[in-house]
């Protein structure tokens, strides 16, 4: 008798801490620092890229949530060639991916990542095809450049189209530029015509950012599936310049 | 000792009764802890925006504005939101100002408005805008002496831009176009000390935008007030982009002397010019707060009837639990029990049901301060920065004892009630 009162006793003092401890976790004063990267309106901007969707996902996914968070941020940086940012672009940096359905059906897979551009941030989203993880359509969201409008006009866009992070990888592997080599995709890639000098920077930027965009989409999203170009690209660029083989090849 | 022995009997007695009926003493519990909880997130709420209001207005580090006439509503606006639609005087205003005795700092400001390229993936997407302040830097920050650089990977190294003395003795093509940034500007453009950032303006009079490149000079810290927004630049650069030469937007100043009776003075010297208002911070402070008093009065409504409903339902839960136990009652008093035990008895098991129920409601109303804050900030453009509901240890003593106090007056009535039962009576009417 005693015992079990005793037992009651308890529950209602562990029902009552753990009412207190979720009530304090409710309390969300403390913000992440780091800035992600979302659509500004994601049900209206969804249905302009895919207008036959019926509905969609929205996952919110960071590095340092990953089991081995901080092996793959490292892993990023290898695979876009550069540093990461210290301060917009950190392991807490949010990616926000969208999932597109056409009833059960996944249709498409929508991402964006910010990239430091001249005058401003570059916001741009790249629209994947789950299958093929080829590249459907590229957007901006923000795009602050006087060459915004160059940018944003569909004959620039267009180039981007069916590309997937294979033909990154294998850009790096011909490190010889060659626009007249077919498998070389990346190199027949222009900036818009009529683009001055100074808004080159940006067209730089917006290539870095498509690379880190299908990177990121690799690394969180396709278990690597494209990490076979990657590994015979660092192979290649390990090898001597005498022993390279021939473009093409 | 003995009155403690005394005090623990009764309320583990009165503990175990509640205990009998566990439903209906959740109940009750929970209708006196629903509208605590409103009590507390209201009193958290009051207390929260009364102090956001100050500290946004404290922040501004102008006590009195002179600016163009118009609506003191867009003047309140414009103070803590750095607003659009603006009207500008002639900097003589700022000259004349300069020489009034009471004044012991004074700084013209000059507010633009930089637009933003579309934000959408859509072709038909709205731009957004940035607020521009051109500035002089020594008199601004005398004004707000807090403001300082960011330190850190990327922010090291920050200064205010060339001042305007500098620029003028410069030719005009020498002239460094550097701003600096607020800190949430910064980071929604994602700059960096010594990176660039494009500035669209359509100067007055013209029918198309100019971009402007400028070399960021340093990000200042969070200052958690409409600075966090702005990108500040060198007046006469704001001037000369915004193609209005010799006008200003405001003329912040500080007096020597912080009354009302010395901004009235002050407002009795400088009013008789036919282009200006003078407003002061109280004046827009209560400008604000009358805005809202409205809202909140119709809120504190909705919590005293809760509360009222709640008492109602407590001691309605207490005379039912005294009718079911009229004989036990009759017993009780047969046995010995003085009509002072019973009267404490039931008195305690009051205070004890208005006591959880005001223990979980500000339990509730502290874990959703949060949620509420979120939801009010989403719902409404509340004008302020920083938290705006504060749950402080005064306001949850305060209703502990509030609680406790409804809980002595709400157990009066039922515990005189049983306490005057005679025994006899009572144990017929229980069989």
């Amino acid at each position: 008798m005693i015992f079990s009162r005793l037992y009651s006793v308890r529950k209602v003092f562990l029902v009552s801490l753990i009412g207190i401890l979720i009530s304090l976790c409710l309390n969300p004063h403390v913000a992440s620092a780091a800035i992600g990267c979302t659509l500004t309106n994601p049900a209206q901007d969804l249905r302009f890229v895919f207008p036959d969707m019926t509905s969609y996902k929205e996952d919110v996914v960071t590095f340092s949530s990953l089991a081995n968070g901080e092996y793959q941020f490292k892993e990023l940086e290898s695979r876009i060639g550069r540093e990461t940012d210290p301060v917009f672009d950190r392991i807490d940096t949010p990616y926000t991916v969208y999932s597109i359905f056409r009833g059960a059906e996944k249709i498409g897979i929508v991402h964006g990542v910010n990239i430091p551009g001249k005058g401003g941030v570059i916001q741009l989203f790249l629209s994947v095809d789950p299958s093929t993880r080829g590249i459907r359509q590229i957007f901006f969201q923000r795009l602050e450049s006087p060459a915004s409008k160059l940018f944003r006009d569909k004959p620039f866009r267009i180039q981007f189209e069916g590309l997937s992070l294979a033909d990154w990888y294998m850009h790096d592997y011909y490190r010889e530029k060659d626009p007249s080599n077919s498998r070389h995709k990346i190199a027949q890639i222009h900036p818009p015509k009529d683009l001055s000098e100074e808004s080159l920077i940006d067209y730089y930027a917006i290539m870095q950012g498509v690379r880190k965009n299908l990177v990121i989409l690799d690394l969180l999203l396709f278990q690597r599936a494209s990490d076979q170009y990657f590994l015979r690209a660092q192979e290649r660029l390990n090898e001597p310049t005498g022993v390279r083989p021939k473009e093409g090849s | 000792m003995d009155f403690h022995r005394h005090i623990l009997a009764f309320a583990t007695l009165a503990g175990k009764n509640l205990l009998r009926r566990v439903v209906r003493t959740s109940l009750a519990v929970t209708g006196v802890a629903l509208a605590v909880a409103v009590a507390v997130s209201l009193a958290g709420f009051v207390k929260g925006y009364h102090g956001a209001i100050t500290r946004s207005i404290d922040m501004l580090g102008f006590q009195v504005m002179v600016m163009a006439k118009g609506c003191p509503y867009e003047a309140a606006t414009m103070m803590l939101k750095g607003g659009t639609g603006l009207l500008y005087l002639p900097d003589s205003i700022y000259t004349n100002v300069a020489t009034d005795t009471g004044v012991a700092s004074i700084t013209p400001v000059f507010i633009g408005v930089a637009e933003k390229e579309q934000t959408s993936i859509q072709d038909d997407g709205a731009g957004s805008f940035i607020v521009v302040s051109g500035i002089e830097v020594p008199s601004f920050t005398t004004m707000k002496p807090w403001l300082s650089f960011q330190t850190g990977t990327g922010f090291d190294g920050g200064r205010w831009f060339t001042t305007d003395t500098e620029v003028t003795k410069e030719a005009p093509e020498n002239i460094k176009q550097e701003v600096v940034l607020g800190y949430e500007v910064a980071e929604y453009e994602q700059r960096k000390v010594g990176d660039t950032i494009a500035l669209t303006i359509t100067p007055s009079g013209a029918v198309s935008s100019e971009t402007h490149e400028y070399t960021v000079a340093g990000i200042l810290s969070r200052t958690g007030t409409q600075d966090d927004g702005t990108v500040f630049m060198p007046l006469s650069s704001a001037q000369r982009i915004f193609n209005r030469p010799s006008q200003i937007t405001v003329v912040g100043v500080k007096l020597k002397e912080f009354s009302s009776q010395a901004i009235r003075q002050f407002e009795e010297r400088w009013i008789s010019l036919p282009e200006v208002q003078i407003v002061g911070l109280q004046q827009v402070k209560s400008t604000l707060l009358n805005l809202i008093s409205t809202a909140q009065a119709m809120i504190g409504a909705v919590a005293v009837i809760a509360i009222v409903v709640a008492i109602i339902g407590v001691i309605n839960t207490i005379l039912m639990s005294i009718h079911e136990r009229t004989g036990e009652i009759g017993i009780m008093k047969a046995i010995g029990a003085s009509r002072s035990d019973i009267f404490e008895l039931i008195w305690y098991e009051t205070l004890a049901l208005c006591l959880l129920g005001g223990l979980a409601g500000i339990i509730v109303a502290y874990g959703g301060s949060g949620i509420i804050e979120f939801m009010l900030r989403h719902l409404i453009e509340l004008g302020v920065q920083g938290e705006i509901v504060v749950i402080s240890p005064g306001i949850i003593g305060l209703s502990l004892g509030g609680t406790v106090l409804v809980g002595f007056f709400a157990g009066l009535y039922p515990a005189w009630r049983a306490s005057s039962m005679r025994p006899l009576e009572a144990i017929r009417a229980g069989e």
